[in-house]
């Protein structure tokens, strides 16, 4: 979710409108980890990116697994102190799309004039992987992006991690390890968490949700996390750790940044799973704690607009040989509580919002595949919380459907047609954009056409 | 031995083709493959062959003479069912025979997983057909090769406590000939689904 932008993402506007994309464009599963087991992607994967069991304690080993030939080095006491895999574990990903929208949106420059409709990305993200193993208990997953929106390279979702296993008393076992990651819960191990939650790619150049939370995206690639996790029997999970802002181009921090975390952020995770026979259930809790200086123009210091995320989420996996089920569903609650913006509006004496809000994201998905070739997903989604009248949209709420067809003809490669379905946007149902041009919420229904090669 | 499959194997097991000894494998081969076993092998098999997943087989107590022949069988990309190809062919592409052997020992000396209870009436017609088999379509009695207790025999593997939908899914290879053991096509073949479901209950049933 790199393209998630939500009430922070400009300092001193906490509650202006940013849009945010439904869609997760950097959810990705990679050849390089076929390349490095020697496994088929079904062994990781139902259909990429979702983690089969399988694909989970591979991840929470580090991302280790390889049956590569490797350059080797050993002490006299026979400790293993390199290990790396003769050829690089690189991997090439390709998202080409068309977005076409109900209702094209107005042209922001010419009055009654829209933007064109039918909007070809080629490509909309072509990304550079290196994932896999690069010492003995550590491994990476490293991605650069070039995107058509941004026009650049950058760095996208990167989850370094360190970790080893331990046999208990019983035949059970005890995964433990450290991740160094950019983006809270790219490293999480199930596919009801923001990162790796569907859907897996969306339109970067359609209207999206006009808020959200903080844990559901929105930092990504601007903070740098340091996690601690153990995975007791393939089963108990938990995880804490601190997130710290690291953003792009601007270094070292200062008054001219956005959005700068003050210290760190605590991040913590909770989950179970539980198999049998070929099915697989899970459930979690996930949550953050963040405080931001507004910044842009201010100096960082003083007080500061914070956000306590709280979410629960599920997952239900069938793994057939011939039908695949899974349904993914979280809710994540933010209370926010913003000291700085409304002290700053308060001294201004104008245009004074909420000093607290609050805010709910609300997902949930279906999906079955059959043969691993063709599939389906529906889905529900729904952000709702507390009005503001300095705001606009004064209301976060927005609520929708989407329905996704996919077919795969290789297990790398992925044609998608995606519907999403608009019910309502920033509270309204009519004139959404209060210009009295009465756009309506379902004037932003999104049809979306995605090839997605990885190799 | 009246039935053509049982001379068949009694001619396999008479044949005493790559017999796995304890006294082949030196200490630092042993060493090795335990690290292979319990950091690569146990992310599916479980750190001392007793997996937790049902899609992958238990290798604890299993015959080393058994681990040994399938792990070179997907090294040389001869056992072709579905799962090999997806899983094992790449696992087992560096394995040297040294390391098969001291793997296929490591995992025979581990404490076997226990069996779990199944649906009585289903165990007990598995049971019939695990000891007698099914004459009227030729089907041998498993324990002819695999054992009474299903403990395995020589080159036979052990199937007790097995994970029944893998004995499901190796049954279903055999029978389509996937997995291209011929005496195992010969065997299962004439198995309805519904018997298969029987013996692989009643063998995860077994201790």
């Amino acid at each position: 979710m790199n393209c998630h932008r939500t009430r922070v993402a400009v300092a001193a506007r906490f509650l202006a409108p940013v849009l945010v994309l439904l869609a997760a464009p950097a959810a990705h599963a990679v050849p390089s980890f076929a390349r490095q087991t020697g496994m088929a992607c079904e062994a990781c994967h139902t259909v990429w990116p979702e983690l089969t069991h399988f694909g989970r304690v591979f991840k929470a080993n580090g991302y280790i697994l390889d049956n590569l030939k490797q350059v080797r080095g050993v002490t006299a006491q026979k400790e293993e102190i390199l290990s790396l895999a003769s050829l690089p574990p690189l991997s090439i990903m390709v998202q080409l799309s068309d977005t076409q929208l109900a209702k094209p949106m107005p042209d922001p420059a010419v009055a009654g004039a829209s933007q064109q409709n039918g909007s070809v990305a080629f490509p909309q993200q072509l990304s550079l992987f290196y994932a896999g193993k690069i010492a003995p208990h550590g491994g990476a997953f490293i991605q650069l992006t070039y995107s058509n929106d941004s026009g650049g390279i950058q760095i996208d979702n990167t989850d370094i991690r360190f970790a080893d296993l331990k046999t208990l008393p019983g035949d059970q076992s005890l995964i433990y390890g450290v991740s160094l990651n950019n983006n809270p819960t790219v490293q999480d191990l199930w596919n009801s968490t923001p990162a790796f939650g569907f859907p897996y790619a969306g339109s970067n150049s359609a209207p999206g949700i006009p808020y959200g939370t903080q844990i559901d995206g929105a930092l990504g690639t601007n903070v740098a996390g340091l996690t601690g996790y153990v995975f007791w029997n393939e089963s108990l999970y938990g995880e804490v750790g601190l997130y710290r802002s690291a953003q792009q181009r601007t270094l070292p921090l200062d008054s001219t940044a956005a959005g700068v975390l003050s210290g760190s952020a605590p991040y913590w995770r909770l989950a179970y799973e539980h198999n049998w026979g070929r099915h697989s259930i899970e459930g979690g809790l996930y949550g953050a704690s963040f405080k931001f200086f507004p910044g842009a123009g201010q100096a960082l210091a003083g007080p500061t607009d914070d956000f306590q995320d709280v979410a629960e989420d599920v997952q239900y996996q069938y793994l057939g040989d011939t039908h695949l089920f899974s349904v993914t569903a979280t809710r994540i609650h933010e209370k926010q509580t913003l000291n700085a913006t409304y002290a700053a509006q308060v001294a201004a004496d104008a245009g004074i919002g909420n000093l607290s809000n609050d805010l709910t994201t609300l997902r949930g998905f279906a999906t079955y595949y059959y043969k691993r070739k063709v599939g389906a997903t529906l889905g529900y989604f729904s952000t709702t919380g507390s009005t503001d009248a300095v705001s606009a949209p004064n209301s976060p709420d927005t609520k929708g459907w989407v329905a996704e067809l996919n077919y795969m003809p290789w297990l790398n490669t992925k044609f998608s047609v995606q519907y999403t379905a608009y019910s309502k946007v920033g509270g309204l149902s009519n004139d959404i954009l209060g210009d009295g041009t009465g756009r309506k919420a379902s004037d932003n229904n999104t049809l979306y056409i995605l090839a997605w090669l990885s190799y | 031995m009246r039935h053509p499959i049982l001379l068949a194997l009694g001619l396999l097991c008479a044949l005493g083709i790559g017999v796995v000894h304890a006294d082949d494998v030196d200490q630092a081969t042993h060493e090795h493959a335990v690290h292979v076993a319990v950091g690569t092998c146990g992310t599916c098999h479980g750190p001392t062959g007793v997996s937790q997943q049902p899609k992958y087989p238990l290798l604890a107590g299993q015959n080393a003479n058994y681990v040994a022949a399938q792990l070179k069988a997907f090294r040389n990309q001869t056992r072709g069912d579905a799962d090999a190809i997806g899983y094992m062919w790449g696992m087992s592409a560096t394995l040297e025979d040294g390391t098969i052997d001291a793997l296929a020992q490591y995992y025979a000396a581990q404490k076997a997983g226990r069996g779990r209870a199944g649906e009585t009436a289903l165990v007990a017609k598995g049971r019939q057909i695990y000891e007698k088999g099914v004459e009227s379509v030729g089907v041998p009695a498993c324990a002819a090769c695999h054992g009474p207790d299903a403990h395995g025999m020589g080159d036979f593997p052990r199937l007790a406590g097995q994970h029944a939908q893998y004995v499901m899914k190796q049954l279903a290879s055999f029978q389509n000939n996937m997995r291209n053991v011929a005496v195992m096509h010969g065997v299962a073949q004439g198995l309805k689904v519904e018997e298969m479901r029987a013996v692989a209950a009643y063998l995860e049933a077994q201790e």
